[in-house]
């Protein structure tokens, strides 16, 4: 794939000084650039044996992050590793076998999700367009130097951020609903077998919830469960 | 005539690609009028996002990882689509030396039979888990593939829960053998040769082939996107028919020596030959020195209609997702597997080959212990079995009955469950 460094200005646009909304004051700092003193760095893993991306990327964050490089670091070795630094990014290369390890942290174990940078070579930028909106929570970027380097692992953290936040908002609502909808049918089961009123039907729940420690939603699905035991 | 005759595949590290290989090195894509160009990946991850957008044309792939972009999951929802199933068969579960050993001091009575059971697995599980010990760590090679549901039939069978009694995770199959020798993970089940290689190498032993979990089960497909197969339909048959022309040669048995000579070529799998070899002809290493057990389905190519994209495959492994807490339960199965699997593109192209085709799109999973004949075809055709190690059956007109017989309550009750589970004690 021939492609001539030529970045596009979507790499650099969303660096504002809008950071605010981070809850880490080193990412702050980060993004102001060139301050001397940070006490909590930007930690990055990289993921690459690609000894003029390695160089590129530690030149860009020589100031304003802690680079540690895992590309020999494999399987469940490279699980423990990301658990214990807790880094606040992951670069790794896109043809990178360790890419499924990490995407089977988020599917599988469902922990430390990440925002992950891979570098490719893309003449016209639409690969890396495609990619961000389709989630795949990396941004894709080319003719890499130096100076590119902090800015686009900045739009990557923050856009990470907001991804995350509307998908535990969704999750949220989500799960909320769900929930309404199993103690609505256990309050009518109870209704039903018990000859209760709504109220009271409620009221019983709850009240078990309290004596048993255990929320709403748990009672709720063991009356269910235990009903489609006992037959209707 | 074709829309596009310069095509890019890319293939995963594995012997199950060789179909691809073949395809090329014996001219079956030229005939075609294709130009292809070949590329290996060593990333299911990386495959998908190439082809997804659009970097690659087609692609070796899991057949979970179509089925589970029509069921939404995923970061691609509603991409892909297959027309053509690469293979049947051909993974398997490899655990360390030790936990073997555990195992057989465990449950000596359980490990002399096939297939083997994880029972005594489960007893190893838990008499860690009543010593306080870290859980037994095991890997698969993506989260929506066949080896990961293989695992999960494998070891549910036995009780064994694996998303609590286990730690599992995601190793890429090219390393799976240095992480069983580092002792990193206890087992994984992996294609070939990365079974055969650890046997080889008197690493670990192999328990149980994803044909004794599920006799004939689907595995790998070619992978395209749904628009790619509207806007070039031309290109995607002459695919089809080269890819149909190089499983019925590679599927003959009298040529997987040479098959796997190809295979081993650096740019393909890239292993010694001697560790390929035996999964291609069917005779497998269970164990270090012992002799090899002959097993002449273990990758099938092209008998038992083996390329053609049943509905019902797609809907047993998207029956798995929801069984595993993957997909909601209330997903459409029907029109997703309508979407993941073309069995009527496939039509076109086995007419055209002359090849023998089903005329239905579904089947009843588990039915046939034994071999068959499907009479419901353009001729009739030989079939293997299609059972499954519990014995269970898969009725893909009936999913959410064959969904309730089996026991997992806290998954279920997550979420809008439509399924009500079988309690079997009231209290988690």
């Amino acid at each position: 794939m021939a492609s001539q460094p030529t970045l596009k200005s979507s790499g650099s646009k969303s660096i504002t000084p809008s950071n605010k909304a981070q809850t880490e004051s080193s990412e702050d700092a980060v993004t102001g650039g060139g301050v001397e003193f940070d006490p909590s760095p930007l930690m990055v893993l990289l993921i690459d044996s690609d000894p003029d991306r390695i160089k590129i990327v530690e030149e860009g964050l020589a100031k304003n992050a802690v680079v540690k490089h895992a590309a020999s670091v494999h399987g469940r070795a490279l699980i423990d590793l990301i658990g214990e630094l807790q880094p606040d990014v992951l670069i790794i290369d896109c043809e990178s076998p360790d890419r499924d390890t990490i995407e089977g942290l988020r599917t599988v174990a469902q922990t430390h999700p990440k925002p992950i940078v891979m570098f490719v070579e893309d003449g016209d930028g639409s690969l890396a367009r495609q990619a961000v909106r389709a989630g795949v929570s990396a941004y894709i970027v080319d003719g890499l130097t130096p100076a590119r380097v902090q800015p686009v692992i900045d739009v990557a953290i923050e856009r990470f951020q907001l991804v995350n936040e509307l998908r535990t908002e969704l999750k949220k609502s989500k799960e909320d609903l769900a929930a309404r909808k199993v103690i609505e049918r256990a309050k009518g089961l109870l209704m039903e077998k018990r000859e209760l009123s709504e109220q009271a039907a409620f009221e019983a729940m709850r009240s078990m919830a309290m004596k048993q420690g255990k929320p709403l939603k748990e009672v709720a699905e063991n009356i269910i469960q235990i009903s489609s035991l006992l037959g209707d | 005539m074709l829309e596009k005759s310069d095509l890019r595949i890319g293939m995963a590290r594995l012997t199950d690609g060789i179909v691809f290989a073949i395809a090329k090195e014996m001219g079956a894509f030229e005939r075609q009028g294709l130009n292809v160009s070949l590329s290996r990946h060593d990333s299911w991850a990386a495959i998908r996002d190439q082809l997804a957008l659009g970097d690659l044309d087609a692609a070796h792939m899991l057949s979970p990882m179509v089925a589970g972009s029509a069921a939404g999951l995923g970061p691609f929802p509603h991409i892909f689509a297959t027309a053509f199933a690469i293979n049947l068969n051909g993974n398997a579960i490899t655990v360390s030396n030790s936990l073997y050993e555990q195992m057989c001091e465990a449950a000596p009575e359980t490990m002399s039979r096939r297939p083997l059971s994880a029972k005594a697995l489960k007893r190893v599980v838990e008499a860690r888990a009543a010593a306080g010990g870290a859980p037994l760590s095991f890997a698969t090679v993506y989260p929506f593939s066949m080896h990961a549901y293989e695992l999960r039939y494998w070891m549910g069978a036995a009780g064994i829960d694996p998303d609590r009694d286990l730690s599992l995770s995601i190793i890429p199959p090219g390393q799976m053998v240095d992480s069983l020798a580092a002792g990193v993970i206890d087992g994984y089940c992996v294609g070939e040769p990365w079974n055969n290689t650890a046997v080889s190498a008197g690493l670990g032993r192999t328990l149980i082939t994803s044909s004794e979990i599920w006799s004939n089960s689907p595995e790998k497909v070619l992978g395209v996107r749904k628009d790619w197969a509207e806007r070039y339909p031309n290109t995607h048959q002459a695919l089809l028919r080269a890819l149909l022309e190089a499983a019925a040669w590679v599927d003959k048995p009298e040529n997987r020596i040479a098959a796997a000579q190809i295979a081993a070529k650096p740019q393909y799998v890239g292993a010694p030959f001697d560790e390929i070899v035996g999964s291609l002809t069917g005779e497998n290493r269970q164990t270090a020195g012992d002799a090899r057990v002959d097993m002449p389905d273990f990758n099938v190519f092209y008998r038992y209609a083996a390329n053609f994209p049943w509905r019902s495959h797609a809907k047993w492994i998207m029956a798995q997702m929801i069984r595993w807490g993957q997909a909601p339960a209330d997903l459409d199965i029907d029109a997703a597997a309508k979407e993941a699997f073309r069995p009527d593109l496939f039509r076109i192209a086995a007419e055209e080959m002359d090849a023998p085709c089903p005329k239905i799109d579904e089947k009843i999973e588990g039915a046939h212990v034994h071999s068959w004949a499907l009479e419901e075809a353009t001729r009739p055709i030989a079939f293997g079995p299609d059972r499954f190690l519990d014995g269970r059956r898969f009725d893909p007109a009936d999913i959410e009955g064959y969904l309730l017989g089996f026991d997992t309550p806290e998954r279920r009750t997550n979420g809008a469950a439509k399924v009500v589970p079988i309690v079997k004690s009231a209290t988690a």
